[in-house]
């Protein structure tokens, strides 16, 4: 095949205007973004911002609680991320590498309740963290969060740990460790990647939740991003289509770093954890 | 493994190694496990006991009604409307996702430039908040100065603005439309590291033999993919059929009920009709129907299978 012919040039040509279409509304959010108000609402919009202004960003940062929610939501995502992926990894490990009776039944039972719906468990919880007297608070959202995270994690461990070889742990035993030593000094160094990806998804899940956010906390000091950002900016009659864009793309930050330096990780992991299971 | 069990057994004679182990593995699960217990199995278990009940939600006092609830859903409109939505929307955008994520892996898979930042552009979405991906089609759908009525008007496909949340059957093929684009990047993901592994000289063999490119797609690569689109579709249909933000978020169940699935009909039973106990028993008819779609559909695909 000749490596510049014309019909390579048209193929590229084709695919990125695919990859263009389909990422267009993110790159449309940017843009409105950055125009001022007056220009929002001209009639054809303008493709391209006429006059480039960052005030609905300074707005959001200086005015209003978006720093607030924006704490809360790291504060809770962090939190979640610590909790599930420290207990997953100890769960994951036992799951792989250890024989004992109803250890398949467990695995299965992590699958279900990976598929388990929200809504499901949202009315007891509801009235299990009212009881406690603890609704209202991010530890409610961090307690909640772990009924999706929990199940995600291990289930996505327990892919990535299979694949090490049973040898290693054989061999440091062999050179006289027992086996909680094997499991920290070799099993997991080796989980490493696994367990970055793992984590970053257990954030991102977090950093995304809606629903618990909106039924568990109903007081704007416990606010995270998903909930805080609706309440403030939509209401019935009217919306702050500038700075809803410009949240929305603040909003998405942390997912973007994540992007950036983990791409490979994150095709490659997440393939391999959710599908091959 | 000798040595490892003499040292272990020096240190603790009395109990067997294998046991031992097992001991220590139970120990290593036990927080999953506890944890399980405290907020998926309890809540669980009391979703079931909670729909014999009629509980007010302000105050969540409750009284035993059997099984008024499910006798009252099952003989109501409402329910079967907010079923049947369910099933079209699940329908609708799994086939949107799957036939999009194939088309898309496909493309990424071949040698085009910049091909890591079009596959970074393209699995986005699956990664970004929900909240965001539906501020943002909202945005586009805008009916006075949204984009896609301008770009469609201009490219003469209409004359008039559509009214894409507000109206009928606009709003479902608007909910339908997002929700491909939110979650097809799944479908791209999983098939792309699936195409990764299949040896290139099946694909030689095929072209010796004259095959064209459809049909190398349709001998070689959809035998291929079998395996992976089945779970691939098992999972989106279950995180589809039980999708709550995008919906709410987007038309919020309306215009009236006309996208109003069960998940929201949950919510709205729980929180806007204050009837805890009714709320319970659409979330455990929602559960059993996905029970009984997982069950059919392993047994389909057992049965093909072979």
């Amino acid at each position: 095949m000749r490596r510049f012919g014309w019909s390579r040039i048209l193929f590229n040509l084709l695919a990125w205007a695919i990859v263009f279409v389909v990422s267009f509304p993110l790159l449309w959010t940017i843009v409105t973004s950055l125009k001022p108000q007056t220009e929002l609402f001209l009639i054809p919009p303008s493709l391209l911002p006429g006059e480039v202004t960052f005030e609905h960003y300074a707005k959001l940062l200086l005015e209003t609680r978006f720093l607030a929610y924006f704490s809360n939501s790291v504060v809770v995502s962090v939190a979640t991320t610590v909790l599930v992926v420290a207990v997953a990894v100890l769960g994951a490990h036992s799951l792989v590498r250890f024989a004992y009776p109803g250890r398949e039944r467990l695995a299965q039972l992590v699958l279900f309740t990976y598929l388990l719906p929200s809504v499901v468990l949202i009315i007891p919880l509801y009235l299990l963290l009212v009881r406690m007297g603890i609704a209202n608070t991010l530890f409610s959202l961090v307690v909640a969060y772990t009924t999706f995270a929990l199940p995600f994690a291990v289930w996505l461990l327990r892919s990535f740990m299979a694949g090490i070889p049973q040898d290693l742990e054989a061999a440091a035993m062999v050179d006289g460790a027992s086996r909680m030593g094997a499991f920290f000094d070799v099993i997991l160094p080796q989980a490493l990647p696994g367990i970055i990806s793992t984590a970053v998804f257990t954030f991102i899940l977090a950093w995304n939740e809606y629903l618990f956010a909106l039924v568990l906390v109903n007081q704007d000091s416990s606010r995270t991003l998903t909930t805080g950002v609706i309440t403030m900016l939509v209401t019935s009659f009217h919306i702050e289509w500038s700075m809803l864009m410009a949240a929305s793309v603040m909003m998405s930050v942390p997912v973007i770093v994540v992007f950036a330096f983990l791409q490979k990780h994150l095709t490659r992991g997440f393939g391999a954890g959710a599908v091959k299971g | 493994m000798t040595n490892a069990g003499a040292t272990a057994q020096a240190i603790a004679p009395r109990l067997k190694l294998s046991t031992q182990y097992g001991l220590l593995g139970a120990l290593l699960i036990a927080p999953t496990v506890l944890i399980f217990c405290a907020v998926i199995v309890y809540p669980l278990v009391s979703a079931i006991y909670l729909s014999l009940f009629s509980i007010y939600t302000p105050t969540l006092k409750g009284s035993w009604v059997g099984l008024d609830n499910y006798v009252a859903l099952l003989a109501s409109g409402e329910f079967w409307n907010a079923f049947w939505v369910n099933v079209v929307w699940t329908v609708g955008t799994l086939v949107l996702q799957v036939v999009l994520g194939v088309a898309l892996a496909l493309l990424l898979h071949q040698n085009i430039v910049f091909r890591s930042l079009a596959r970074s552009l393209i699995l986005f979405p699956y990664f970004m908040s929900t909240v965001v991906a539906v501020l943002v089609w909202r945005w586009v759908f805008n009916d006075l100065y949204g984009i896609l009525n301008h770009a469609m008007m201009w490219m003469g496909l209409m004359s008039v603005p559509l009214d894409w949340i507000g109206s009928m059957p606009n709003a479902m093929i608007s909910v339908i439309l997002v929700g491909a684009w939110k979650y097809f990047p799944f479908v791209v993901i999983s098939v792309l590291a699936r195409l990764q592994t299949i040896p290139d000289h099946l694909y030689e063999a095929a072209t010796m033999d004259g095959a064209g490119w459809w049909g190398r797609f349709t001998d070689i690569t959809l035998p291929q993919l079998r395996e992976v689109l089945f779970i691939v579709i098992l999972l989106r249909a279950i995180w589809d059929f039980k999708e709550f933000d995008l919906i709410y978020l987007l038309t919020g169940g309306g215009p009236v009920t006309a996208t109003q699935t069960l998940p929201l009909l949950v919510y709205k039973h729980a929180f806007a009709l204050n009837e805890m106990g009714g709320a319970s028993a659409v979330a455990v008819l929602m559960m059993l129907f996905m029970l009984g779609f997982m069950l059919l559909y392993f047994r389909y695909g057992r049965a093909t299978e072979s």
